[in-house]
């Protein structure tokens, strides 16, 4: 669905945030896009989309050319940013006037939505909350029907109930012909939903893997004394939570807070197993 | 599907920018009635005083405050409105939600010219027309039946006649210079409207300055460049050598207004289609 080669993309010629990255994306996938705070998880995303122009190196998303934003491919993308604006109007006049836009959008699957998300359909967007507001652009989103829904920090704003609203909601949306980018730094929200990780780090992707790959690699656990196997450890309560590798095929539950630190200090010892 | 223009989509893009645009424009138009209200009411002739009024050449009563009034009124509301009209997109969270709208950039282009260029001249014109017709109606009825007199011509022969007014486009258009201005609304929308797409934050002010920076920067250069030309010449006619039999002046300076508009109006396209947030 999405194809990256060799893509250079910086705010400036001289400081590049991407270089050289090439990477492919598919349907029928949730990837959590992961990295520290300016690691340009957003600009990925905005490249994806094609709201800023890389300085070279090629990005198709469903064939397109996302730089020359065309109609069918804006139809096909479900972009939910950071910050958002929405009008002081009705929901009901919102919904009339955008979602003729797209062909496929499912009215029924958005009043399900909304209802999931105890938003009236009555009320004035100017009047919600941001968490309501989030959650409205989110319930849009997924009504468009597009094949990729792209979201930026989609967490944010919201209550703990709705946090497990959003993930029920987002596990339910993944079809076969869907791809679903989420980024976010609150790695602990993406637990459960993500089928693969994504993480930007210094100029480039340091892991890309699934969850059942990763399991099948690393080894997340409690150890009392550290030995010379721990990639990464973390102090924790009567000892260290750790990654090892996965010598013996041992099944563990991955932590993806642990992961992503491992990966930011561990680069060197974590990519021989990776790739 | 066309991805350049299709006329469904582009009626669909008219209507949603409605809801945003339309909020603005409505309220800038109200702005603009009640504007005009004022000032005709303030400039109403009195029966009483029918010796202060001023008639033109023809004996119709000259209301002198309509040319600056509709000037001045006019250059401000479209302006404005077109200054308005891009200005979201330099506001990020805005301008992601403009930008990933499922139209093609020429229609969206397209929408910017019919709200700015066309819709807002064209309404100013219907409601200045309106109120205008309104009160030359009023004061016809309620001053209409005083006579007067008047002077006109070189060898000025007294005429009677009753205090009556034209409608202000009657009296505006009569001229042939003044139709050859009709691209000027156009102008100043485009300058504007590209204004609002290319600065971030406070497009009005900074385009005006732009404007008069650059006017300021090409008469200067035109009267040094004139001078330079004509330096130690002798001058061979009263007209200062400029003849124009036909109003040729003014189909050129049509002509030059015209290509300025869709060249601000091309730039303006290329400015939204290379747009990054």
């Amino acid at each position: 669905m999405i194809t990256i080669n060799n893509l250079n993309f910086g705010y400036s010629k001289h400081n590049l945030l991407f270089k050289d990255m090439s990477m492919q994306l598919s349907a029928g996938h949730i990837y959590g896009l992961l990295g520290k705070n300016g690691a340009g998880k957003s600009s990925l995303l905005k490249n994806i989309a094609g709201l800023v122009y890389a300085q070279s190196g090629s990005l198709k998303v469903m064939g397109f050319d996302p730089a020359k934003r065309e109609p069918e491919l804006l139809a096909d993308i479900c972009f939910i940013p950071e910050e958002f604006y929405l009008p002081s109007i009705k929901i009901d006049a919102y919904i009339k006037a955008n979602a003729p836009f797209y062909k496929k959008f499912d009215y029924a699957y958005l009043n399900v939505l909304l209802e999931e998300f105890n938003i009236p359909i009555s009320n004035k967007l100017v009047n919600m909350s941001y968490g309501q507001k989030k959650k409205f652009i989110i319930a849009f989103g997924l009504a468009t029907q597009a094949k990729l829904v792209i979201m930026d920090e989609p967490t944010n704003g919201l209550d703990i109930p709705s946090k497990a609203q959003f993930r029920k909601v987002m596990a339910s949306a993944l079809t076969d012909d869907r791809c679903i980018v989420i980024s976010t730094h609150q790695v602990r929200d993406l637990d459960n939903l993500i089928d693969t990780v994504i993480m930007l780090d210094e100029s480039t992707i340091s892991l890309k893997a699934s969850i059942e790959e990763i399991t099948q690699k690393l080894t997340f656990k409690k150890m009392k004394e550290l030995d010379e196997t721990v990639i990464y450890a973390e102090p924790a309560l009567s000892g260290y939570n750790v990654v090892v590798p996965n010598f013996h095929q041992e099944d563990s539950k991955m932590d993806i807070e642990l992961l992503f630190n491992a990966v930011i200090a561990e680069k060197k010892k974590l990519k021989p197993i990776f790739n | 599907m066309n991805n350049s223009f299709n006329f469904n989509r582009f009626w669909l893009l008219v209507k949603r920018q409605w809801l945003e645009f339309g909020k603005i424009y409505l309220i800038s138009l109200l702005v603009v009635v009640g504007v005009l209200i004022l000032f005709y009411a303030w400039n109403l002739p009195e029966p009483e005083a029918e010796k202060g009024y001023r008639y033109n050449s023809e004996g119709f009563l000259y209301l002198s405050f309509r040319i600056p009034l509709f000037l001045t009124l006019g250059f401000i509301f479209i302006s404005v409105i077109a200054s308005g009209y891009f200005s979201l997109l330099g506001q990020k969270p805005k301008a992601i939600i403009e930008l990933m709208t499922p139209a093609s950039t020429l229609e969206k282009w397209l929408c910017s010219i019919f709200y700015t260029g066309i819709f807002s001249v064209f309404s100013f014109l219907l409601v200045f027309y309106i109120t205008d017709l309104a009160f030359v109606k009023y004061i016809d009825k309620t001053i209409g039946t005083i006579t007067f007199s008047w002077t006109s011509g070189v060898h000025p022969t007294p005429k009677t006649g009753i205090v009556s007014a034209r409608t202000f486009f009657n009296d505006f258009f009569e001229h042939d210079e003044i139709k050859s201005m009709v691209v000027v609304p156009f102008m100043i929308t485009s300058i504007f409207l590209l204004g609002s797409v290319y600065f971030n934050r406070f497009h009005y002010i900074k385009t005006a300055v732009v404007v008069m920076l650059f006017l300021t920067a090409l008469i200067y250069t035109l009267i040094q460049t004139a001078n330079w030309m004509t330096r130690d010449k002798m001058q061979d006619s009263a007209n200062f050598g400029f003849s124009s039999a036909h109003n040729e002046f003014f189909i050129y300076a049509m002509v030059g207004i015209t290509a300025v508009t869709v060249f601000l109006w091309c730039v303006t396209f290329f400015r939204v289609k290379e747009k990054e947030v």
